[in-house]
């Protein structure tokens, strides 16, 4: 277990690494110079000059990433062109929102599809099964941001259950902030349900024919005990990758999904940097999301360690 | 119903234990119902082992599930009655039998490796048993599981109950699957090949432990098993299956000795023991029909040496009394048959000499073979904190090779011999080059292969081909025999064109396929037809050397007899030689001339194959081969049986690597020392052990004199 977690955390030092590399190099080298996007066309070769030593741009770019990886480290991520204020500070304020939003959103596609591809699993083939079934692909088919609208339009238009959107702190209403987090996470949630509710149905399918199962039938124990005690807890562990990675691709949808929902998260802060060329705050923001996808890996793999005990007791001697 | 109140009936009752009455399962498919079980009836007795034989398809583990209606949809029960303590099974509700698995009626599963659920502990897995039937607490259920754990010989079960499966050898881990069978003190267990997944010497120690627990407990097993050897050594009676039907039951010493069904006895022909000798194993032609399409006579006339018209059009017989005997047929001839004579040739072999003055066609020397530990941190890099608390780097290895050497001269074959794990495989790998050796000499005529370039070996390959034990795995699927076997030809400039597409036929018909095979893909074949054209691919470019890896383990003894005799034959007639890989023994003696005996990486004994199977013996060998269990219920042999399971081989023992197990052990000498392989005699027979030849000679040989001495070895035992 020791190993394994060294080993782990080891593989995400080196993907840091890389994934600073390649933020920093794709910043710098699209077109577009940031003393010039700030001083404007009108501005002078001098002044442009000034700015470009003042802002450090005319170092060598092997310093310049020392510098900025160095200023990471210490949690200064420089400051934003477009705002004037510190980057860390924007993304220190604007990612909890985006995290409530996926981890509800996950959480709901959690809650409705592991009972769901249990239960198709146990009725292969069968009526709940091919319903289940249904169910998922139409909510695969479409992309994310069209079931917000959907959402939107059924549940707060039609039906006048929740707001359209907007944010508010759960500090300061927490009613009000669950019912404005309703609509965006249960579009999310919905469209995250089918993956992993047909993830869950074929591991639990190639479970339940194990020979442990056909054992624990023959030791007595009832259906509930089966599909419960012994196929689930088997069957999850593949099924945790694609929560993992559902997760990930939740962040990712969360980009398209705040601007229908006007949710002032990372994703928004992110489409605004790039639409403004506000380098720092698109490094920044970057490596943040990079750190959010790899430390949901790193729970999947912590998770598999937790339900696998040949993991958890492999590979330390 | 309770499980105390099941128990006090089954006192009452006096009829058998279990009586299966005209037990029909049937299968949905899409071109009809399948019968998987006709129509059978038994019965058992308290007490009582019953073996249930056949190949594989014979309906025996389907008629077993029956049993304890453990059958699965599309399956499905369609007839007769399973009395079972005096109450038809199959009338029960679903609850009522929930209530009857496991405690009166329990199950011992094939496979240790796949039959306990990785994310329990054992203990969990012992204790749900015992909880779902007896009316106890959680921790008198956990002093029961100890209790059952202890009874069957699981070391520190106290320490071990909350272990995780993975955390035990195969020979523990089945343990734990007798604990559970046993933990609920049933009436009769279903042992489903409960050794068949084992190496020898455990398998030895497995079936001693079902006898001793089956005699404290009083307990009926119904033994289900391809291996007659088990069978012999464990059954009171025996039923044979044959595609659905059971076609004989007896006493189990009838049954070895007048088998009533022509198919028991081509059934107990067929494997090769281990004490005969014979040129060439009796066989069966073909294998056992597909149930889908039977035969409109008997199941068994298209193979059957005695068949007549009226077996071939009179419709199946039905199992009946053999005259005055206890035994059962169902053969219409089965009065007047006398099957009691083996139709093996009485006179063993004459093994053909082999020529060893020559140079050998493949010389093995020093061969090293190790695989790096990669389970750090650091892949196989270590560190280890020594005494002086400075940490120290080492590379760790599996040294699955170390240190072998031997010698293949032309139309001879070499066996390697040994448990799962000793090395064997990746002998033949690397001497192929297919595995980079780490280090040693490999020589084929005289050509040095460890010196040879990437491209060199391919055109030498050529020379040496190889025999994989799945034929299903090895032969592309999308490509027809034709194909396949041709594409050698073509690669090694052998035939194109019009001649390729001759010699592809002739081969075919070598190996005793038809012609019109090669338009054939292979999952048109059985596994004994697939084997027959992995051969053939083998034979496509004219080979001098073979390497056979598990050729036949995977086949049935019928379809297996047929392979050996079929190398047998092309041996004799194209001057092959073989490398033979195998864990069967009996197989082993009936193939090689020669053979090494392997264990942990290393060779333990080498010499022709009647010396290895005569004093002086390797301590190893002579365990391994008092091991197996005889297809003669009047041998007894006195079994050594092993302690413990096989070092890991990152860490080997220190000196002798078998000296952690050794029965014999000397003392110091044997953890200090490694015992060179010394020669015994001047006929090549090498031991490694520091023991002297006489301490090495106690027992005597386990060969016997030529067949038809069944009588005589039992006399003399």
């Amino acid at each position: 277990m020791y190993n394994y977690v060294v080993r782990r955390v080891g593989f995400m030092a080196v993907t840091l690494f890389f994934v600073t590399l390649i933020a920093f190099a794709v910043t710098n080298i699209l077109p577009g110079d940031v003393a010039l996007l700030i001083l404007g066309p009108n501005a002078t070769e001098q002044s442009l000059e000034a700015l470009q030593s003042q802002l450090g741009l005319n170092r060598p770019l092997y310093v310049q990433y020392i510098d900025w990886v160095v200023g990471l480290i210490q949690g200064n991520m420089g400051e934003s062109l477009r705002f004037g204020e510190p980057v860390a500070q924007l993304i220190a304020e604007r990612l909890p929102r985006s995290l409530m939003l996926a981890f509800a959103a996950t959480f709901i596609a959690v809650v409705l599809s592991v009972p769901l591809g249990v239960y198709a699993a146990i009725n292969q083939n069968e009526a709940p099964d091919v319903t289940a079934s249904m169910f998922a692909f139409v909510g695969i088919s479409m992309p994310i941001f069209l079931w917000g609208l959907v959402f939107i339009l059924v549940f707060a238009v039609w039906l006048n259950l929740f707001p359209t959107g907007g944010y508010v702190s759960p500090s300061e209403d927490l009613v009000g902030s669950l019912t404005r987090l309703a609509l965006p996470a249960g579009a999310m949630g919905f469209a995250l349900t089918a993956y992993i509710m047909r993830m869950t149905r074929s591991s639990m399918l190639e479970v339940l024919s194990e020979e442990y199962i056909n054992l624990a039938r023959a030791k007595g124990m009832s259906q509930r005990v089966i599909v419960l005690r012994h196929a689930l807890k088997n069957a999850i562990i593949p099924v945790i990758t694609v929560i993992a990675f559902q997760f990930s691709y939740a962040f990712g949808g969360v980009v398209v999904l705040e601007e229908v929902f006007f949710w002032p998260g990372i994703g928004k802060l992110t489409l605004t940097a790039i639409q403004s060329r506000d380098i720092p705050l698109i490094q920044g923001c970057i490596v943040v999301v990079a750190l959010i996808y790899m430390f949901s890996n790193f729970a999947a793999d912590l998770l598999y360690a937790y339900f696998d005990p040949r993991i958890r007791y492999g590979g330390d001697d | 119903m309770s499980a105390h109140t099941t128990a006090t009936e089954s006192e009452q009752s006096d009829g058998p234990l279990l009586d299966v009455r005209g037990l029909k399962t049937e299968f949905r498919t899409d071109s009809g119902p399948i019968v998987a079980s006709n129509e059978v009836s038994f019965s058992l007795d308290r007490g009582e082992t019953m073996g249930l034989v056949g190949e594989s398809g014979a309906g025996k583990s389907v008629t077993a599930r029956s049993v304890m209606r453990l059958i699965d949809s599309p399956g499905e029960i369609t007839g007769g009655q399973v009395v079972f303590n005096g109450e038809d099974l199959l009338q029960k509700s679903d609850a009522e039998m929930r209530d009857i698995r496991g405690n009166r009626i329990a199950m011992i599963p094939q496979d240790p490796m796949s039959s306990l659920n990785p994310v329990m502990t054992v203990g969990e897995q012992i204790i749900e048993t015992i909880r779902r039937h007896q009316d106890v607490s959680k921790s008198e259920a956990r002093e029961l599981a100890i209790e059952s754990m202890d009874d069957v010989g699981i070391p520190d079960a106290a320490e071990r109950i909350d272990d995780y499966p993975h955390e035990f050898s195969g020979g523990m881990r089945q343990r734990v699957l007798v604990a559970i069978g046993f933990s609920c003190e049933p009436d009769l267990i279903i042992a489903d090949e409960p050794t068949t997944a084992l190496d020898v010497t455990t398998q030895a120690k497995i079936l001693d432990l079902l006898n001793e627990m089956q005699e404290r407990e009083g307990t009926a097993v119904l033994m289900i098993t391809h291996n007659l050897g088990v069978v012999a050594q464990t059954c009171d009676h025996v039923g044979v299956m044959y595609a659905g039907n059971l076609v004989e039951t007896a006493e189990l010493g009838d049954l070895f000795a007048r088998p009533r069904h022509p198919y028991t006895r081509a059934l107990i022909d067929s494997i090769p023991e281990v004490d005969t000798d014979y040129d060439e194993l009796p066989t069966l032609d073909g294998a056992m029909p597909d149930l889908g399409s039977l035969p409109s006579g008997c199941n068994f006339a298209p193979r059957c040496p005695h068949a007549t018209e009226a077996c071939r059009t009179g419709g199946d017989p039905t199992l009946d009394s053999v005259g005055d005997t206890t035994s059962r047929a169902a053969c219409i001839h089965a009065d007047s048959l006398d099957l009691s004579e083996s139709t093996v040739p009485e006179v063993g072999v004459g093994r053909s000499d082999i020529d060893r003055s020559g140079e050998p066609l493949f010389e093995v020397h020093n061969l090293k073979k190790y695989f790096s530990a990669g389970d750090g941190v650091f892949g196989n890099v270590h560190l280890s904190f020594g005494d002086g608390g400075l940490p120290t780097i080492e590379r760790r290895y599996v040294k699955a090779v170390d240190d072998v050497s031997f010698d293949v001269y032309p139309g001879e074959t070499v066996g390697l011999v040994g448990e799962s794990g000793c090395g064997k495989s990746t002998v033949a790998r690397t001497a192929l080059r297919l595995l980079e050796p780490t280090e040693g000499e490999v020589f084929f005529e005289g050509q040095p292969l460890h010196e040879l370039g990437s491209t060199e070996v391919r055109s030498l390959r050529r020379e040496m081909q190889m025999i994989f034990q799945d034929p299903q795995s090895s032969l592309n699927p999308r490509k027809t025999v034709g194909q396949i076997v041709g594409r050698a030809m073509e690669k090694h400039d052998i035939a194109t064109g019009e001649e390729k597409r001759e010699r592809v036929g002739d081969l075919l018909e070598r190996v005793g396929l038809s012609r019109n095979a090669a338009s054939k893909y292979p999952h048109e074949f059985s596994g004994g037809q697939q084997q027959r054209v992995a051969i053939a691919h083998a034979l496509a470019v004219e080979p001098k050397l073979i390497v056979c890896d598990e050729p036949v383990s995977a086949l049935d003894v019928s379809v297996q007899a047929q392979i050996l005799n079929l190398l047998n034959e092309i041996q004799a007639d194209e001057n092959i030689s073989y490398l033979f890989i195998s864990h069967n023994i009996g197989v082993i003696r009936h193939i090689c001339d020669r053979v090494a005996v392997m264990y942990l990486g290393k060779i333990a004994e080498f010499g022709n194959i009647d010396d290895v199977f005569s004093p002086p013996f390797h301590p190893y060998t002579e365990s391994l081969l008092s091991a197996v269990p005889h297809a003669n219920p009047n041998r007894e042999t006195d079994r050594i049986l092993l302690e413990g399971s096989v070092p890991s081989p990152i860490n080997p023992p220190s000196g002798c690597p078998f000296q952690t197990r050794c029965p014999k052990k000397i003392g110091d000498v044997c953890e200090t020392e490694f015992p060179e392989l010394e020669a015994m005699d001047q006929s090549g027979h090498f031991i490694s052990c520091h023991l002297s030849e006489a301490e090495m000679s106690e027992r005597e040989s386990f060969i016997t004199p030529p067949k038809r001495t069944e009588t005589n070895a039992a006399d003399s035992d």
